[in-house]
């Protein structure tokens, strides 16, 4: 006997969500084991991750607000994917929004919310795609690996920042890394009364709607996708595979950069260094379950914002080690990344004879 | 005698593609076979039932009466089936030795790399095959990756192996050592199923089995039939190539080249000085055995290397070391030799494929949006024009055969040519009735006044087209013929690098 393991010509969509299902089991057992050994309730733990994703409207009006930034990471890092360009600097990207978006906001800040606001997207948007475009310049002149280049660009934009926040835009009143509170009419405008989503959930949904039109539909969708899948007769048909490197990079560093501006201007209302958790590595994780699809982002995007959210709300409700916490939302991302390789292979089993 | 192998009414469906319908053969020991048929008639996907990489909707394969439960590739080398596929699965960043033992029990028992490479060894000796175990098979030529992918089918224990159209990328001197070895493989009692176009190849065989639209048209013994009878078996009708086509009248100057030298991908030089003109209205055939720098000329001319001296003048301008898109926008098409990854993108479907580097011309976009109804008004007119067959112009052109992916090509780079169409080994791998196709069309765009440059290794496909045959060695043009003084057997000659006594000659031949 033995077990054969076999790559799918044409993948079948029944097997996909089955082993998504079955990835979302594994990490429940796994997890509950943990909490057991933390000594956790898991009634109660169960109850209060629910809870803190989507149990009632309050709750479910947070996770839309911790989806926001995770569906722009996740569609920059699909439109990058997509050329097989692999950024890793999403995280970077956005940053460098947001601090540019922040140094906009100190210079017009008396103008009203009305140019404001969306002149601060468009900041951020410049300031991501700028240091996307670095990478994106080092790899079409240079040849220097993007991969390499990004996750250093993520060091150095952190250390810039924390450089600013030590002094020059450092709030005196504050013992913590942090700037004052950017003026009023820079914070983005609430969508419902009494809840926290802001203008950004909405800008985000057009993102995806705009990259899903453009990748789908456009003359530059169609080159980037005939670069992904064959660079080589993209080349040898004459489509500019050092310019639209350029774009590609340009692009998916400009929508990182947007969840800069909903984080500073939508959610903390200051710039520091903890304006995101890790959104840009998430975001490439969300990608990849979604199959780069930007209308399938919007929904894992959801379902993880959730997940952290309800993570959060169970630490509060058991009291378990906030380490705990991140190690199981490991091990949900981790089966996650299993199941959508596991959806790519079937298995068989034979006996030898 | 018994035969070794039976297929017995294998059906095997994609969607609504019939690929095999209740195809039936029997291959005896020791014997050669050929699968003859058009492109699509379902030969590669016969084979690959055999070696249980498809799994059939109906039918049995018995081998020594014995029938086979083949769930995947590796039930069929249990069985003694081996097959070397139309494209090459090996590792190009591991040895030869690695190469042929992954993948075996060898490899997932302790690895006895030793006394696996003497058992190589062995068969080398056997067949006479000179290979070095230690290179890297990204340093061989596809010649001597064929031969690594048959050792590996013998090493594997093969005695049923299937080949593919395994000459399609060797050289006539390559192919006529591989049927050799053929020969004394089936000596040895071995049988081998031989899936080929070249009718002369055809005819080493002892029986052939004919498919035409995935059902079988009958099984002949080879040395009772004849050519002619083949391809009506094959097609419905006669076809003959080598017929003479009329000629044109030959204009100005089109593609100039002086002097024009760049290198391989190695780095090492593979035009050395090249100078040659075409000129409106003439077909140039280029004859010489692939990798004589063929592929770095055409790539060359359409902007896609660089040329490290001389010049290229297109239509009077010059255009050396000018972009890719700028020279197909000056009205040259290329028809690469390497289909799947140069000319097309595989994952798209045959729509796309057939705009691709016209993605952004008014006739498809607008404002920078494709304008789809365009695309497939275009597209349902090529597939008619040029007989694409697939089920939809939605089809994805990786699963297309491989005739009808070159289709897709020519019928993309004759919509968006105007002036000149550079084509690199355009017949190979293409059945007689398309290649006859193709031909025509070629004369009609040459009828228009377009310069036509082809590469070929077939002397008679260059003899029957080209208005002028020039031979191509070592990345020089060694010498010229008119079409009414070509001399096949000097041309061969220099094609062999036998310059010297053959230069002698060819002044006679230049008029
Ligand atoms: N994976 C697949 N999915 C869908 N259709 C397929 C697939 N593989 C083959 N086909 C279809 O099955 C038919 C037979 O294809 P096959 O590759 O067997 O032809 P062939 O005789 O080998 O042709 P060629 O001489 O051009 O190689 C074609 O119409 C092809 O489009
Ligand atoms: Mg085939």
């Amino acid at each position: 006997m033995g077990i054969v393991i076999e790559k799918r010509l044409t993948p079948s969509i029944s097997w996909q969500v089955a082993s998504i299902l079955l990835a979302l089991l594994a990490s429940f057992i796994i997890s509950a084991l943990l909490l057991k050994s933390a000594g956790a309730d898991l009634g109660k733990a169960g109850a209060a991750l629910w809870d803190g994703a989507f149990g009632g409207w309050r709750a479910t009006w947070k996770t839309l607000v911790k989806a926001t930034p995770l569906m722009l990471t996740g569609v920059a890092a699909a439109v990058a994917f997509r050329a097989r360009i692999w950024n890793i600097g999403a995280e970077g990207q956005l940053y460098a929004g947001a601090i540019f978006a922040y140094w906009v906001s100190l210079m017009v800040g008396s103008l009203p919310a009305l140019f404001l606001v969306p002149l601060l997207f468009a900041a951020g948007a410049v300031g991501g795609s700028l240091y996307g475009g670095l990478a994106g310049y080092l790899r079409a002149r240079f040849e220097v690996s993007e991969v390499l280049s990004t996750v250093m660009l993520n060091y150095i934009v952190l250390y810039f920042l924390s450089f600013m926040l030590t002094n020059p835009w450092r709030d005196p009143s504050s013992f913590f890394q942090q700037s004052p509170k950017v003026v009023d009419n820079s914070l983005l405008p609430n969508l419902m009364p009494g809840t926290k989503l802001h203008m950004g959930f909405l800008v985000a949904l057009a993102v995806v709607v705009i990259v899903h039109l453009v990748m789908t539909r456009s003359s530059l969708g169609y080159e980037i996708r005939a670069v992904g899948l064959n660079e080589k007769a993209a080349r040898f048909k004459g489509i500019d595979v050092k310019w639209v490197t350029m774009v590609v990079m340009l692009i998916s560093g400009g929508i990182a950069g947007i969840a800069g501006v909903t984080e500073v201007f939508g959610v903390q209302g200051r710039l520091n260094p903890g304006i995101s958790v890790g959104f840009g590595f998430i975001g490439i994780i969300i990608a990849v379950l979604a199959l780069l699809n930007p209308v399938a982002i919007v929904f894992v995007a959801i379902l993880i914002g959730g997940s952290i959210n309800g993570g959060i709300k169970l630490q509060v409700a058991t009291g378990v080690p906030s380490t705990l916490i991140d190690a199981i939302q490991a091990i949900i991302l981790l089966f996650y990344l299993a199941a959508a390789v596991l959806a790519r292979y079937k298995f068989r089993i034979v006996s030898n004879g | 005698m018994r035969p070794v192998l039976s297929v017995h009414e294998v059906t095997k469906k994609f969607h609504q593609v019939v690929a095999n319908d209740r195809v039936s053969f029997d291959v005896m020991p020791g014997e050669i076979h050929c699968l003859l048929g058009e492109n699509g008639a379902g030969k590669s996907t016969i084979a690959e039932c055999i070696y249980g990489f498809h799994r059939p909707d109906g039918g049995t394969i018995s081998v020594r009466s014995k029938e086979l439960d083949l769930r995947s590739p590796s039930d069929a080398i249990r069985s003694g089936i081996g097959m070397v596929h139309q494209h090459f699965v090996l590792v190009p960043s591991m040895t030869v030795l690695e190469n042929i033992v992954i993948g075996t029990e060898v490899a997932t028992a302790i690895l006895d790399m030793r006394e696996a490479a003497e058992r190589i060894a062995e068969i080398c000796r056997r067949y006479n095959v000179e290979m070095d175990l230690n290179s890297r098979v990204s340093a061989l030529t596809v010649g001597q990756q064929q031969w690594v992918e048959i050792v590996k089918a013998l090493f594997l224990g093969a005695e049923i192996l299937i080949m593919d159209e395994p000459t399609a990328v060797l050289t006539p001197q390559e192919s006529r050592r591989l049927f050799a070895i053929f020969r004394e493989m089936c000596e040895s009692g071995m049988s081998i199923i031989l899936i080929s176009h070249k009718l002369d190849e055809v005819m080493q065989s002892d029986r052939v089995t004919v498919l035409r639209k995935g059902k079988k048209v009958g099984t002949v013994e080879t040395r009772a039939s004849s050519k002619s009878e083949l391809t009506n078996m094959m097609v419905g009708r006669e076809i003959d190539l080598g017929a003479p086509r009329p000629r044109g009248v030959i204009g100005s100057p089109m593609i100039e080249l002086h002097g024009l030298c760049a290198q391989g991908d190695l780095g090492t030089p593979a035009l050395n000085g090249m100078t040659l003109t075409v000129h409106r209205g003439e077909i140039v055939g280029i004859a010489g055995v692939a990798g004589n720098g063929q592929k770095e000329l055409f790539e060359t001319l359409t902007g896609v290397r660089k040329a490290t001296d001389g010049r290229v003048v297109f239509d009077g301008k010059e255009v050396t070391n000018h972009s890719p898109r700028d020279i197909q926008k000056a009205g040259m098409g290329h028809i690469p030799d390497d289909r799947f990854s140069e000319g097309l993108v595989p994952d798209f479907d045959i729509q796309s494929n057939l705009i691709l580097g016209a993605q952004r011309e008014p006739a498809f976009s607008k404002m920078g949006f494709l304008r789809f109804d365009a695309i497939r008004q275009f597209a349902r007119d090529s597939i008619e024009a040029f007989a694409i067959k697939a089920p939809s112009a939605q089809t994805a052109c990786r699963t297309l055969s491989g005739g009808n992916a070159q289709k897709v090509i020519v019928a993309r780079e004759f919509a968006q040519s105007t002036k000149a169409i550079l084509a690199n080994q355009p017949s190979r791998g293409l059945d007689i009735g398309v290649i006859e196709y193709m031909h025509g069309r070629l004369t009609d765009k040459r009828d228009e006044n377009f310069a036509i440059l082809i590469a070929s290794e077939e002397l008679d496909e260059l003899r029957s087209l080209a208005d002028r045959i020039v031979v191509i060695f070592k990345g020089q043009i060694v010498g010229e013929f008119r079409h009414d003084a070509v001399d096949l057997e000097r041309i061969g000659l220099l094609m062999a690098g036998h310059t010297g006594e053959a230069a002698a000659k060819t002044s006679v031949g230049e008029a």
